[in-house]
């Protein structure tokens, strides 16, 4: 796919010789192990815990947990180069795995060392993290939640439901968010660290859905689970903070998988006329051009997406970044993959091809973590602090 | 809209919206789910002379002009693309028949196709990059007097339930496109096989198959002549068709997505009050507004004989723009729930992105459009 290694030295440059290795491992990893079975995933919509497991021996699980805890503590470049990879493969591995990053992103955040121990080890040790923050009425509206704590003594009692929740049927760990103050709206609103198999931590339906299929999506009934005080992830009332930082985190890991996504599409485009066609050169200028075009999109979500990742690595905020990179990223995969489909018509519209699962696997990424209407909210919330009312910049002596 | 319809056009449209409520809306979900050919609701539409909506009265067909054929297949696709892709495709078996079939030909398959008793499907594309070209290309070969077809046509709308083909073959293999020719096939002549019935991302219901001839007997259409026009004006107003589809489903889908709208409560009001939620309907309604008149203008150019080729690409052109770009703008505006295959949603976006598939993909219908300005 990515010919970074095409051209040699120019193109390896941005990339070091370890995210290269790291690159070529999980490209090996996604073509032995994914490739050849996320057809059939994608049919039954079957967890795909076999190839999980896998995933755990490879390091893919536990790499963005740092070493002192266990994990294989890469960069957050070089884990969006992995993701990029399973992504090419498989939107829902990719997603499996960056959720559940998204899982552990809490506590890495907030957690104290105990807290991080409680919750890390079950993790390196092959098990999956949750993150349950949506609820039926509360999507990108997070302050909507109903979902309640209430302090009893030495614990909590939380109680309510949440949505949507991926990997909710396997995962070994939750986050869960609950309100500690219902009258406080997000100021309420606590985030609570839960190993699953407790009582009234219950799996209720599993989502069918259109795409990334082979990963578990389920409701989550909450009735009087009793959390240990000593599980609140920093004080009552940093919920909000600690879910919005932690998905700072993993949006462009999103951008990442669809990065692979749009990769994907534009290859099978490929690949399908070489096969087609006894000289694939003949292809007429307008095909020709719409995969430059397809390319060029890639490319620029591709560099985009590791911008953002190079900036949390520099140590700078990148709030805005990480809402660009999902935003671009998501968007390019869905373009690429519609793209793809036209030109292979009525074979990339069956099952006989990957492309259709494309499609349907590159809409999720505009819609979860984030619709990228939040995206924009984000990113436009930012430039319209940037200016001032025009009586606070005269004030200022502008 | 002011659109002067007549009360015949608006009639069959009353007419096909009434069916479509009544009969496909609650066979649309279960259809999508199992895939079966929906045979009892093909009848149904042979009853209320759906299958022969623009085919002579003379052959019990119902006349009604191509306008109205096209504002029918929109209503049915509102609430079923696949229901009205089966339609559509015997439609276009239909009229090739009745615009280049013998006397002969047209008596014989046009009375049973007007009825519903026979059903068409038109079988052009081939695994090669194009009709005659590749290993294994649909040659035909002169017996006697008459001609047999061997090779392979792939993803053949309407295969295994047709009863008759409308085959595009070449009569020289080293001529290749320029030897177009068209025939008329019998589904059961012998050598004729349809290969594994094919899943597809969406119009679940509506067979697709490979169809395999193995010197089977085919019937010249007509004089013989110009295969490569016919092919092309079959095409072409088979894509106004298909754009109505992509009218019909779009429409469905920005309904729906505006009561959602209506609905899903966010910070304390609807999500309709924000206006990056009205920008996505409005988007989507406002294409699906242009694209509906430009396909009743190409459907009326057609329908009074006058040269539609630029207004048919034109109309191919904007359907695909319309189509899979406006359900990924009603999924967003219902986001997690729109991608669940417990909405309607989903199966709608599955829909809409087989009805602007070109038959040739990498035969842009551009050309045609910059050809008719030159």
């Amino acid at each position: 796919m990515v010919p970074e290694t095409e051209g040699k030295v120019e193109k390896t440059m941005i990339l070091t010789p370890q995210q290269q290795e790291i690159q070529r491992l999980a490209r090996e990893f996604t073509e032995k192990n994914i490739i050849p079975v996320a057809g059939e995933y994608d049919r039954s919509g079957e967890f795909p815990e076999f190839i999980i497991n896998k995933a755990k021996e490879a390091g893919l699980l536990d790499m963005a947990i740092p070493k002192q805890f266990g994990g294989r503590g890469l960069d957050a470049v070089t884990q969006g180069i992995v993701l990029e990879e399973i992504g090419y493969g498989c939107a829902a591995f990719a997603t499996i795995i960056g959720v559940s990053i998204l899982g552990f992103c809490p506590v890495m955040l907030a957690g104290t060392d105990e807290q991080k121990k409680f919750y890390l080890d079950p993790v390196v040790q092959g098990g999956l993290a949750a993150f349950a923050l949506t609820e039926p009425g509360a999507g990108s509206d997070v302050g909507a939640a109903k979902t309640t704590a209430r302090k009893e003594g030495n614990e909590y009692l939380l109680n309510g439901s949440k949505c949507f929740i991926t990997s909710g049927g396997y995962a070994k760990v939750f986050t869960i968010f609950a309100l500690t103050d219902p009258t406080k709206g997000v100021r309420g609103l606590s985030a609570f660290l839960v190993k699953a198999g407790q009582p009234g931590l219950i799996v209720a339906k599993h989502e069918n859905k259109l795409g990334i299929r082979g990963s578990n999506t389920v409701e989550l009934l909450i009735q009087d689970l009793r959390v240990p005080a000593s599980q609140l992830l920093g004080k009552e009332g940093d919920g909000m903070k600690i879910a919005m930082g932690s998905l700072d985190i993993t949006r462009p890991m999103i951008g990442a998988q669809s990065v692979g996504i749009a990769q994907r599409a534009l290859d099978e485009c490929l690949k399908y006329f070489q096969n087609k066609y006894p000289d694939p050169r003949k292809l007429g200028q307008a095909a020709q051009f719409r995969l430059a075009e397809m390319r060029i999109q890639t490319e620029a979500a591709r560099q985009t997406v590791r911008h953002a990742l190079a900036v949390r690595d520099a140590g700078l905020p990148y709030t805005v970044e990480s809402a660009i990179a999902k935003t671009m990223g998501s968007d390019t995969a869905m373009r690429v993959a519609t793209d793809a489909l036209e030109l292979l018509g009525a074979h990339g519209y069956s099952h006989d091809c990957v492309v259709e699962k494309l499609v349907r696997d590159a809409k999720i990424q505009q819609i979860y973590e984030g619709t990228n209407q939040v995206q924009r909210l984000v990113i436009a919330g930012q430039l319209m602090a940037s200016i001032q009312p025009q009586a606070q910049a005269a004030k200022a002596g502008r | 809209m002011s659109y002067p319809f007549t009360e015949d056009q608006q009639l069959i449209r009353k007419n096909a919206r009434d069916f479509a409520q009544q009969y496909l809306e609650p066979l649309a979900v279960p259809l999508d789910k199992s895939g079966d050919f929906p045979a009892e609701a093909v009848r149904k539409m042979a009853e209320h002379d759906f299958l022969g909506w623009f085919l002579p009265a003379a052959y019990g067909g119902a006349e009604v002009g191509y306008l109205s054929y096209v504002l029918g297949v929109e209503e049915l696709s509102r609430a079923s693309a696949a229901v009205a892709s089966i339609v559509v495709n015997h439609a276009a078996a239909a009229y090739a028949i009745n615009r280049w079939g013998t006397a002969e030909q047209k008596q014989k398959y046009l009375p049973e196709m007007a009825k519903g008793r026979q059903l068409g499907a038109v079988a052009m594309a081939e695994p090669g990059p194009a009709v005659g070209e590749g290993p294994e290309a649909v040659v035909a070969a002169k017996q006697g007097d008459r001609f047999v077809l061997k090779g392979r046509k792939s993803y053949v709308a309407n295969a295994g339930v047709a009863d008759v083909y409308v085959v595009f073959a070449c009569t020289d293999a080293a001529a290749g496109a320029k030897s177009m020719t068209a025939f008329v096939v019998d589904a059961k002549a012998a050598g004729l096989a349809v290969g594994p019935k094919k899943t597809t991302m969406g119009l679940r219901g509506r067979p697709t198959a490979d169809v395999v001839f193995d010197n089977t007997p085919a019937d010249v259409l007509g004089d013989g002549n110009g295969g490569a026009a016919i092919a092309l004006e079959l095409l072409a107003v088979t894509g106004v068709a298909e754009a109505a589809q992509t009218v019909g489903v779009v429409a469905a889908a920005v309904e729906h997505a505006a009561k959602y709208s209506q609905q899903r409560i966010q910070f304390g009001r609807p999500i309709g009050a924000f206006q990056a939620i009205q920008a996505l309907l409005a988007e989507v309604a406002t294409n699906c507004h242009v694209a509906r008149l430009a396909v009743y203008d190409a459907a009326n150019l057609i329908e009074r004989g006058e040269p539609f080729t630029a207004e048919a690409a034109m109309v191919k052109i904007f359907a695909q723009r319309l189509g899979m770009k406006s359900l990924l703008d009603t999924m967003q505006v219902e986001a997690g729930y729109g991608y669940s295959e417990e909405m309607l949603m989903a199966k709608l976006f599955r829909d809409v992105s087989g009805t602007t598939i070109l038959e040739n993909p990498l035969d842009f219908p551009e050309k045609l459009v910059a050809a008719s300005i030159a």
